[in-house]
């Protein structure tokens, strides 16, 4: 097991401890950075440009992009530093070092083989070679180049941003070894985090043929049916589980110059039969908003922009048909269609039209893909859920509508009915047999999904089991071996009085009769913290008691949680705020996936953290040896954090500011989470003793002096608000002690009486509720 | 025999004392305005009242309006009355003085509203109606309909009326048939039947301006497809008068149980000319401005009736002598006891007594917001008094109906079999209270607006409004020696509004089924919560004051005793009503409609 506790590593991933990137586009430095993210020294080569004084300028350059980049392309801002830059006139040799080698260069056959050449001569033999071509067949980059190099040759297609999207797509050729094959593979999954999709060698492979097919679909029967292109958004994003952007706000998001290239290049390699070439027409609209730079948000604008002029901020759409920017207007959907995807689809007004025309195309076309791009709808679904974010993959969505429905429409229309779909007009394209889902096969077979070893997911424990105990907000599910895993299953796992009374059960259970407990779920978000709609509305009505209430259970509950005698290890993914920040730092252990997202974010809404975070966090500093001595640094770096609502970008950052421990794992695989945080808690039970109480030595009243000075001099510098200082006040006051000198010791009970004296003093004022309400209507902080 | 009265030193008490109306000239457009001119305005309204308006309220009912060929006719001397009205400036107290109104205050025309409803509840409903029509039309209208429209309903010579209300449309005006067709110079010809609108036709005004909700030929079904329109009877000419004749047509009148003096119209609209008020299809938006306003007028018409009903009832009580008192008689002298001696009959008009004052405490604080919304310089205190407004709307509404309609009924049970019969009054009241229960939205949908919508607005923030002051109150009153006493019942009865609130916000959210079946229980309850606010209030004002100097004891101490009377007698009911909620909807939908 490595030091981040991984379970289930197969041998063969231990290999790859260097990998080169050639080609330092947005592609291979964002490649390059995801590689770093994983630990891993990543050479990034590219080649000199043309009387450069450092040869290595580009590959530099884009070292310095990512840096920048935003959304961050690298977990901690150190590994930067395991980017080495260089170029391939000079370091090619530096390639026989390197266990894996990625081109991501320019999408042009020639530059590549010749590419390849160079490699293969400075390779060490049996390196595993693999390109990010995302439209040349394999059979075509590797024609002509030596068997040594063809079995070791295959297509990693990474999907942009590198490190935020899932999807790995993975093509092997048919002389392509298994063990290259394998080690690529293993390596992506566990140290990159991605979920490899196999594909077969076709055009597009699967995520952009079908993705491309459905988006120029989109804009053609949009322009067809004379729909708006808010109109078109809304039928054609959230109904469908699609990204609720719709096709032209994504369109906007990607680029549409993007567009025509990918096109292209299908429209090329794709035989003259293929229903994709039916959806393919010159659009002159978009032709000239290329041409003439509103190519997006990346450009002057898109088929949505911001007009600011007159010093405003107007939201605007493009009118299809004039090519004229107007006003935006939400569109509504057909009554009754909201919810209801067959509805939609039949409404006989133009959006539901325009509805069946997409999709219905959509999904007969993903059905055909099936042998012919992979081997199976799972691979589909999949594809499209990572690769373009569709909440439900192809096969999914027919399932949801009704096979049945889509081919008599589809016959309706007199349109051919792909053999797979056939299959499925008397059978769902999933089931669940025997508390296991399977999906079918095209021989029209049920087969079970397998999920690889060391992947762990309570979607399939749920199908086997029932919750050893359940509320509105919470349950609890037997995962094996005597570990417990408590998963929250209120609206963005906000923490409310269920799940701490679910909690507090769940703690009782496994000292009663298990050896472990996990706290974990499979939401986006692991949780967003306390519940603020239910506060608020209890302040509305002046039940202060019953906030306060709920202040301290969730304290006690909280301090149970820590003193408990068993191992406590909490997964987190996603975003872990306020409350669930603070169930975190007090678990015996933290099993966190890399994207996580941690902070006390209470400031913001103008609170403090009420559940422990400030005694955990002033623990934690207190014992941090790099920390000066005296009561003062401790709570200083405390308020610098919490005061201002630091959330961490990365599990590598939240180590950073201590909302994790040095020894907390990290798992890059989403899927691999609870397998590994079972793992680390098992591994904890046998010599595992709770934590000992400690005592704190803080400033008392001179240091909350300091800290609220430095709260007022954010505030006449017009960064802090005044409603911030009121905040602040009371985040020193909890932090520097109260009335406590710095002689007497202070215990956690203290310091939690603290937290909830500031915290229902700061709920009482109207400038917090105001905070809370804007919050919880618009998303965003209240400057107030 | 019907008695009034204005009770001005109750009104007072309310508006100096307890509300504190020496702080309204610190708002904009109110410096002028000091509790001796407000004193004075009060006097020559109460005269205006009883000599002008209660003279002709039995009359009126007795003799009702009539309808012949299109024309009504309101009953003798209402002509003369609406003269007078209108002559001494009184239409447009509470209007903008940019369209000549004289700007007062709510907290002052409110009580004025009051006096007119005690004295003459079908008259006042002329006024009312131009009143509502002037709201909505200085909220939404262009510019140019406001200079053409509005001077003339200030002054009063012309009067407004609000057609909502179709042969099958009544609550749900989504349903709504009437077209509007644009024409080429930019008006619409209205076409459709309306019917229970009041003051649709009448002698009083030269003219009469109808808002008429109707849908426009590309408009979107239900009820975002609406929009409002100004139609006059007659069109204004190019010199303003009172030109042409429209195609809008009085087609008949209802016959109704009590307000006999007001005429309820059926009206019908044949290629009319209107012009559009406010955006296309967002009529209901300026419909609602109109109705707000409309629904507190209503609720202070339950009040005012109220009034009438208890002061008449004391009269009798006083005087009619039968038995004697059961502790002996009190007075031996005359051949039997007063009523008023008996505890059953006190119980009957204290009962009355609590409601009123208490009701007319609530409709200050209300009246105080609708300043404060309108004419406050500070931007948090506008919002407060927003959602306070909207937080109570359905709220005075529906409580002071159905109280105003338990008084009346609870004046003719003082006069027992006199009460039954015509010659006393006493029956008017109860006919006339009785509609204010119903029209601008019958207090079941009070209840729904109350529980549907006011009370998750921004996740409750308009309960705040509410909340947050009463629970201040009690928590700094109790150890006082007056009002402590009083606010321990206080602080259970709102601790079961609190319950309450949060069961309905809980269970509605779930199933909304659920808020509905807990509605009507729940105003009832937020209702007397509040009546109990202002009564702790109250008393602790009454326990202040009866100390200073000169005092008027009396008028105190009765205002003590009975705010202790509500806190013994009346307060106690939010424990039933919170029993009821929380029982939940499962008795009350369990029968299937064929077993009904």
């Amino acid at each position: 097991m490595s030091e981040n506790g991984q379970a289930g590593k197969p041998a063969k991933t231990r290999d790859i401890r260097k990998v080169a990137v050639i080609g330092a586009g947005v592609m291979g430095a964002g490649i390059a950075a995801q590689v770093a993210n994983a630990g891993i020294e990543t050479l990034l080569l590219d080649i000199v440009p043309e009387g450069a004084d450092d040869r290595s300028a580009i590959a530099k350059g884009a070292i310095a992009k990512l840096e920048k980049a935003e959304p961050a392309a690298f977990m901690a801002k150190r590994n930067a530093r395991l980017v080495v830059p260089g170029n391939i006139e000079d370091d090619l040799e530096k390639l026989a070092a390197c266990d894996w080698i990625i081109e991501a260069v320019v999408e042009r056959l020639d530059v590549k083989q010749a590419l390849y050449a160079r490699i293969d001569a400075a390779r060490a033999p049996g390196t595993p070679v693999s390109s990010n071509t995302s439209t040349i067949p394999l059979g075509d980059l590797t024609r002509g180049l030596p068997d040594g190099f063809r079995r070791d040759f295959l297509i990693t297609h990474f999907f942009n941003p590198p490190r935020y999207m899932r999807l790995l797509e993975v093509v092997a050729g048919p002389e392509t070894d298994p063990a290259s094959l394998a080690r690529v593979s293993a390596f992506a999954d566990l140290k990159l985090g991605k979920t490899v999709v196999p594909c077969k060698d076709t055009p597009g492979f699967i995520a952009n043929r079908l993705g491309t097919y459905w988006l120029q679909a989109a804009v053609i029967e949009a322009l067809d049916l004379g729909l708006s292109v808010e109109e078109a958004d809304a039928v054609m994003g959230r109904p469908f589980g699609f990204p609720k952007t719709g096709v032209f706000g994504l369109l906007d998001l990607v680029g549409l110059d993007l567009m025509p290239h990918v096109q292209g290049s299908l429209k090329r390699a794709l035989p003259a039969d293929d229903p994709f070439h039916a959806v393919l027409r010159d659009v002159p609209l978009i032709e000239e908003m290329i041409r003439t730079g509103y190519t997006g948000r990346k450009g002057k604008g898109g088929f949505y922009r911001l007009n600011r002029a007159d010093g405003g901020k107007v939201k605007e759409a493009i009118d299809l048909s004039s090519g004229a920017y107007r006003t935006e207007e939400k569109a509504a959907l057909p009554e009754g269609a909201e919810k209801d995807l067959a509805a939609l689809i039949g409404a006989p007004v133009p959006m539901g039209r325009y509805a069946w025309r997409v999709l219905g195309r959509t999904l007969a076309y993903a059905a055909r893909l099936v042998p012919e791009a992979a081997d199976d709808i799972v691979a589909i679904d999949e594809a499209m859920r990572l690769g373009y974010n569709w909440k439900w993959g192809p096969f999914e969505l027919i399932d949801r509508i009704g096979a049945a429905a889509l081919i008599a429409r589809l016959k309706q229309d007199g349109a051919d009915i792909p053999p797979l779909l056939a299959l499925a007009e008397s059978q769902p394209f999933y089931r669940v047999a025997d508390g296991t889902r399977q999906y079918l096969g095209v021989d029209g077979v049920y087969r079970d999904i397998v999920r690889p070893e060391g992947v762990l997911l309570l979607a399939d424990i749920k199908l086997k089991t029932a919750p050893v105990l359940k509320n509105g907000s919470a349950a609890l599910w037997d995962i094996g071996d005597g570990v417990l895993c408590l998963e929250f299953t209120s609206k963005g796992n906000s923490l409310d009085d269920g799940i701490i009374g679910l909690l507090g059960k769940a703690l009782k259970l496994v000292k009663e009769k298990h050896k472990a407990l996990v706290i974990y779920n499979e939401g986006t978000n692991f949780s967003v913290g306390a519940n603020l709609g239910l506060a608020l509305f209890a302040c509305n009505i002046a039940a202060f008691g019953e906030v306060e209430k709920l202040v301290s259970t969730g304290q006690k509950v909280y301090q149970d949680l820590k003193y408990a005698p068993f191992p406590v290890v909490a997964a987190p993914a996603g975003m872990a705020l306020g409350g669930g920040c603070e169930l975190l730092l007090h678990s015996s252990a933290v099993q966190a996936h890399a994207e996580s997202y941690i902070g006390l974010v209470e400031c913001g809404v103008g609170l403090i953290p009420g559940w422990g975070g400030c005694k955990e966090m002033l623990t934690r500093w207190q014992a941090e040896p790099s920390m000066p001595k005296g009561p003062m640094p401790a709570p200083s770096k405390v308020f610098e954090t919490v005061s201002v609502a630091t959330v961490s970008k990365s599990a590598a950052e939240a180590k950073d500011l201590l909302f994790l421990r040095a020894g907390d794992g990290i798992t890059m695989n989403r899927d691999r989470l609870l397998a590994d945080a079972k793992a680390r808690a098992l591994a904890m039970v046998e010599a595992y003793a709770p934590p000992k109480p400690v005592d704190l030595t803080l400033p008392g009243p001179s240091g909350k002096t300091a800290m609220v000075m430095a709260a007022e001099g954010f505030h006449r510098r017009g960064v802090a608000t005044k409603h911030d200082l009121v905040v602040a006040d009371a985040l020193a006051t909890v932090l520097s002690g109260g009335k406590a000198d710095h002689i007497e010791p202070v215990t956690e009970a203290q310091i939690l009486e603290l937290e909830r004296e500031s915290f229902m003093r700061l709920i009482r004022t109207h400038a917090t509720l105001a905070r809370i309400e804007h919050t919880l209507e618009t998303g965003r902080p209240l400057r107030n | 025999m019907q008695v009034y009265q204005p009770p001005l030193r109750d009104m007072r008490f309310v508006l100096h004392e307890l509300h504190g109306s020496d702080t309204l000239k610190d708002m904009k457009g109110l410096s002028e305005i000091t509790p001796d001119l407000i004193d004075a305005v009060l006097e020559e309204a109460a005269k205006l009242v009883t000599e002008v308006l209660a003279p002709l309220n039995a009359s009126g009912d007795t003799e009702g309006c009539t309808y012949e060929n299109g024309v009504v006719r309101t009953p003798k001397g209402f002509k003369d009355a609406y003269r007078t009205y209108v002559e001494g400036g009184w239409n447009g107290i509470a209007c903008d003085p940019e369209w000549g109104g004289q700007g007062l205050p709510a907290s002052v025309t409110k009580l004025i509203e009051e006096m007119m409803c005690s004295a003459n509840l079908a008259f006042g409903l002329y006024p009312g109606l131009t009143h509502g029509a002037y709201v909505a039309l200085s909220h939404h209208a262009p510019q140019e309909l406001k200079a053409r429209f509005l001077p003339k309903m200030v002054e009063g010579t012309w009067s407004g009326t609000m057609c909502l209300t179709e042969p099958h449309c009544g609550t749900d005006l989504g349903l709504l048939r009437t077209r509007a067709e644009p024409q080429p110079d930019g008006s619409y010809a209205i076409t459709g039947n309306k019917i229970f609108i009041s003051a649709g036709e009448h002698d009083l005004t030269e003219n009469i301006v109808h808002l008429v909700l109707a849908r426009l030929p590309d408009a979107p079904k239900g009820i975002k497809g609406i929009s409002l329109f100004l139609v006059p009877k007659f069109l204004p000419g190019p010199d303003g008068r009172p030109g042409m004749r429209n195609g809008v047509m009085c087609t008949g009148i209802e016959h109704k149980m009590g307000i006999h003096g007001s005429s309820t119209c059926q009206m019908s609209f044949d290629g009319a000319t209107g012009w559009l008020v406010g955006e296309p299809h967002k009529g209901m938006r300026a419909m609602f401005s109109m109705m707000n306003s409309e629904r507190l007028s209503v609720g202070t018409q339950g009040l005012g009736v109220g009034e009438a009903a208890y002061q008449s009832a004391v009269a009798y009580a006083r005087e009619r002598l039968q038995g004697r008192a059961l502790s002996g008689a009190k007075h031996p002298d005359l051949p039997a006891d007063p009523i008023i001696v008996h505890p059953d009959v006190r119980r009957t008009l204290m009962t009355m007594r609590a409601y009123n004052e208490g009701c007319r405490a609530l409709a200050g604080w209300v009246s105080r917001n609708l300043d404060l919304m309108e004419r406050s310089e500070d931007p948090e205190e506008r919002r407060t008094a927003e959602d306070f407004t909207a937080l109570m709307t359905p709220i005075v509404k529906a409580l002071f109906t159905d109280l105003g309609f338990l008084n009346a009924s609870l004046g003719m049970q003082v006069y027992g079999g006199h009460g039954y019969i015509r010659d006393h009054g006493m029956e008017q009241y109860v006919r006339d209270a009785r509609i204010a229960m119903i029209y601008e939205g019958t207090n079941g949908i009070q209840a729904l607006d109350l529980v549907g919508r006011k009370l998750p607005a921004h996740t409750g923030r308009y309960l705040r409004a509410f909340f947050h002051p009463v629970l201040d109150f009690i928590d700094a009153h109790l150890d006082h020696e007056v009002v402590g006493p009083l606010v321990g019942p206080l602080g259970k009865a709102f601790g079961a509004l609190q319950l309450a609130t949060g069961f309905i916000a809980e269970k509605g959210l779930r199933d909304p089924d659920e808020a509905g079946a807990a509605a009507t229980e729940y105003l009832r309850l937020f209702g007397v919560v509040a009546l109990g606010y202002m009564w702790a209030r109250m008393a602790k004002v009454a326990a202040e004051k009866r100390v200073e100097p000169g005092a008027d004891t009396a008028f105190y101490d009765a205002k003590i005793a009975t705010a202790r009377f509500y806190m013994d007698r009346l307060l106690p009911e939010a424990a039933a009503l919170w029993g009821a909620i929380k029982a939940g909807k499962s008795s009350m939908m369990a029968l299937d409609p064929a077993q009904f």
